[in-house]
């Protein structure tokens, strides 16, 4: 094997799960898994994702749900194997995956630390130097000698925590695990790390927090649909990140297609108009009104509401809360209108949101918004006017 | 958590069954102090989760003895035992048939225990399945042994110089109990039906494998099929060293040894091909 100057190297690495459908599936994979030839029909969690992490370089990996984020960092703790591609290690490494991984959840916590210690090769003289920082890092009092089974979420993150960092390994893999406990642990967990990074340790953190990858990796790593979308400095990877995220989020605001809306059998605003439409004099009439979509002829709740330019929400009003019935058009859509007489919204910019509910008015389906800008001259601050009289002050 | 140290490589060409390529010394004394780890735990979760449950474990087969011995002897009146009693004669071969039965029900359900580990942690998944069968042989041997001082106490005639066959004999046994196991345990996690094939497969093949009578019992023409189970060469084995005391080695043990590796060959062979793919499916 070649040695390289880096803690960790990974090249091409791809990984591919079986995807197993019909019930005789399963003796079908086990069979091909048996001949040697891998799955036929699978999944590609992961493709084609390379990069060099050196000692002291701290890599974060950022992606949405399912982008193969917690595959890529399994691969690199050797839970599971790369399909495809080479991984070298060359160090000792500490993985902490999820809340309390590896805990036996009838164990005590002392008993977990010992199955923790052999999972990590130790010498029982080197676990007793270090059962005690463990316990102390941890601080649950003595918590440390009941079932892990009795724990709170909080405890069983500081108990792994504590035996993750205890043996000092030279690359920390981390999944989400700064994002509990609480605020003192955090900072402990925080501190802990700044220690670590500024002795040369290495992290190698999954995490959604943009904050706590800006602050503790050097490098990020965006994925997207197990395919590396961006590597550099982290700064720069999860501002595109971030910029890509409020794209999105801006997109869904469109209505949805009445084929896609049919076709995925859900309620969606097909229309939102606003009278006048998109300027308003403080105080005056506005008139909201559009069509709604229903897959299955009952008739959907719709949820107007209206938020300031910066998400801050002004007022809600659903039909299902007034008792108010929509127009049926035909069996599928149904048309609603609101009236806003004398709105009080100070001037500014503010969104009108449509929102399209099941009949229940139990789950949201569908988010569509038009801006709205309320025109007027007046000092008063806030977001609406609020009824209100001056009165002399009278002295009895 | 978990652990990879110096130098380590994976590849999708390598596919190794121990994911800790760690120097070859460090490697066997992590294994070990794991296996001793899981092994314990075995014990002690399973036996020990009622504080009862050790005893129980030891005399579930004490009172199946009973129940058999009042069948066979008080209700149907078997003969055929030779100089020892019925209790003596079942005795011998039913604990390590236990020990076998239990040890197969039981691994074959360990990978789906140890699922919170296999999912997040790296380490060789064929120690659960050692730790799984060797915590249910130790326990019923420990019982074997009890089972045959106290019959001796009251008079059977244990010939106790016949352990020198006996415990190899066991050691026969637990390497194919193992190996079975291995594949077992492996084809579980993808057909979660083995587990529930196993139980009855095992209760007929005890019914035919002559643990509550003498082969001498059975008509001449399907006697060779009966002495063509594996575990009626244990049974026989047994009772020749412990109840008749001959120690003389014969082929059949040279076959049943080869057998026994073979099939933990075979068995480890099909883990380690499946293993790889046990986190997606555990």
């Amino acid at each position: 094997m070649s040695i390289g100057p880096n803690l960790l190297r990974l090249d091409a690495v791809g990984k591919d799960y079986a995807k197993v459908e019909a019930r005789g599936g399963r003796m079908r994979l086990v069979f091909d898994l048996l001949c040697g030839r891998g799955a036929q029909q699978v999944f590609r969690a992961l493709s084609d994702v390379s990069f060099d992490l050196n000692r002291g370089e701290s890599l974060g990996i950022i992606g949405e749900n399912g982008a193969g984020k917690s595959t890529l960092l399994k691969i690199v703790a050797g839970v599971i194997q790369p399909t495809r591609g080479t991984v070298q290690v060359r160090g000792r490494v500490g993985a902490l995956l999820e809340l309390g991984s590896g805990f036996h959840p009838e164990y005590t916590g002392l008993a977990n630390i010992d199955l923790a210690a052999a999972l990590l090769g130790l010498d029982p003289d080197e676990l007793a130097d270090k059962r005690e920082e463990i316990i102390a890092f941890a601080d649950i009092g003595d918590h440390i000698r009941e079932p892990i089974k009795h724990y709170s979420s909080g405890m069983v993150v500081r108990l792994g925590f504590a035996v993750a960092t205890a043996l000092a390994p030279d690359i920390l893999i981390t999944d989400e695990v700064l994002a509990v406990g609480d605020e003192s642990f955090q900072k402990k967990c925080i501190a802990w790390m700044e220690r670590y990074l500024a002795g040369g340790g290495t992290l190698l953190l999954c995490s959604h927090s943009m904050y706590h990858v800006q602050k503790l990796c050097r490098h990020a790593l965006w994925l997207k649909e197990g395919r590396a979308q961006q590597y550099g400095p982290s700064a720069a990877v999860t501002q595109a990140y971030l910029a890509f995220h409020e794209e999105k989020s801006a997109g869904a605001k469109q209505p949805i297609p009445q084929r896609a809306a049919a076709a995925a059998g859900v309620y969606a605003i097909q229309s939102l108009e606003l009278r006048p439409t998109d300027a308003i004099d403080h105080g005056g009439e506005l008139l909201v009104e559009g069509e709604v979509y229903s897959p299955d002829h009952r008739e959907p709740v719709v949820l107007i509401g209206i938020v300031r330019a910066d998400g801050t929400p002004v007022y809600g009003v659903a039909s299902d809360m007034d008792g108010a019935a929509l127009t049926r058009i035909d069996a599928h859509r149904y048309r609603y209108s609101l009236l806003l007489p004398h709105l009080p919204l100070l001037p500014g910019k503010y969104f009108v949101r449509a929102h399209a509910l099941d009949p229940e008015g139990v789950r949201l389906f569908d988010n569509v918004e038009r801006p709205l800008v309320v025109k007027g001259e007046t000092r008063e601050l806030g977001l609406v006017r609020l009824p209100h009289r001056w009165r002399a002050s009278v002295e009895s | 958590m978990n652990a990879r140290a110096y130098e380590s490589s994976t590849s999708a060409a390598a596919l190794e069954s121990d994911p800790l390529p760690i120097g070859a010394r460090a490697a066997r004394r992590r294994n070990t102090a794991l296996f001793l780890n899981f092994f314990r735990r075995e014990l002690t979760t399973r036996y020990l989760g009622s504080t009862t449950g050790l005893l129980w474990a030891l005399l579930h087969p004490l009172a199946l003895l009973g129940v058999y011995h009042f069948v066979f002897t008080t209700v149907f009146r078997t003969r055929g035992f030779g100089a020892q009693s019925f209790l003596l004669f079942v005795a011998v071969a039913l604990w390590p048939w236990l020990a076998a039965q239990e040890g197969l029900q039981r691994a074959t359900v360990s990978l789906a225990n140890y699922a919170g580990l296999i999912r997040k942690v790296a380490f060789p998944h064929e120690l659960a399945v050692y730790a799984s069968v060797a915590a249910t042989f130790a326990l019923h041997f420990t019982g074997y042994v009890f089972v045959l001082i106290v019959l001796a106490v009251f008079g059977e005639p244990v010939r106790f110089e016949g352990f020198l066959l006996a415990l190899p004999v066991w050691l026969v046994l637990v390497v194919a109990t193992a190996g079975l196991a291995l594949a077992l345990s492996a084809l579980q996690v993808f057909i979660r039906d083995i587990e529930h094939v196993l139980m009855p497969v095992l209760m007929i093949l005890m019914y035919l494998t002559p643990i509550l009578y003498p082969l001498s019992l059975v008509p001449e023409s399907l006697r060779p099929w009966v002495a063509a189970n594996p575990f009626a060469w244990i049974v026989d084995r047994l009772r020749a060293a412990l109840l008749d005391g001959r120690l003389a080695v014969e082929w059949s043990d040279v076959i049943a040894v080869v057998a026994a590796l073979v099939l933990f060959a075979a068995g480890r062979w099909i883990f380690r091909r499946l293993s790889p793919y046990f986190e997606d499916f555990v």
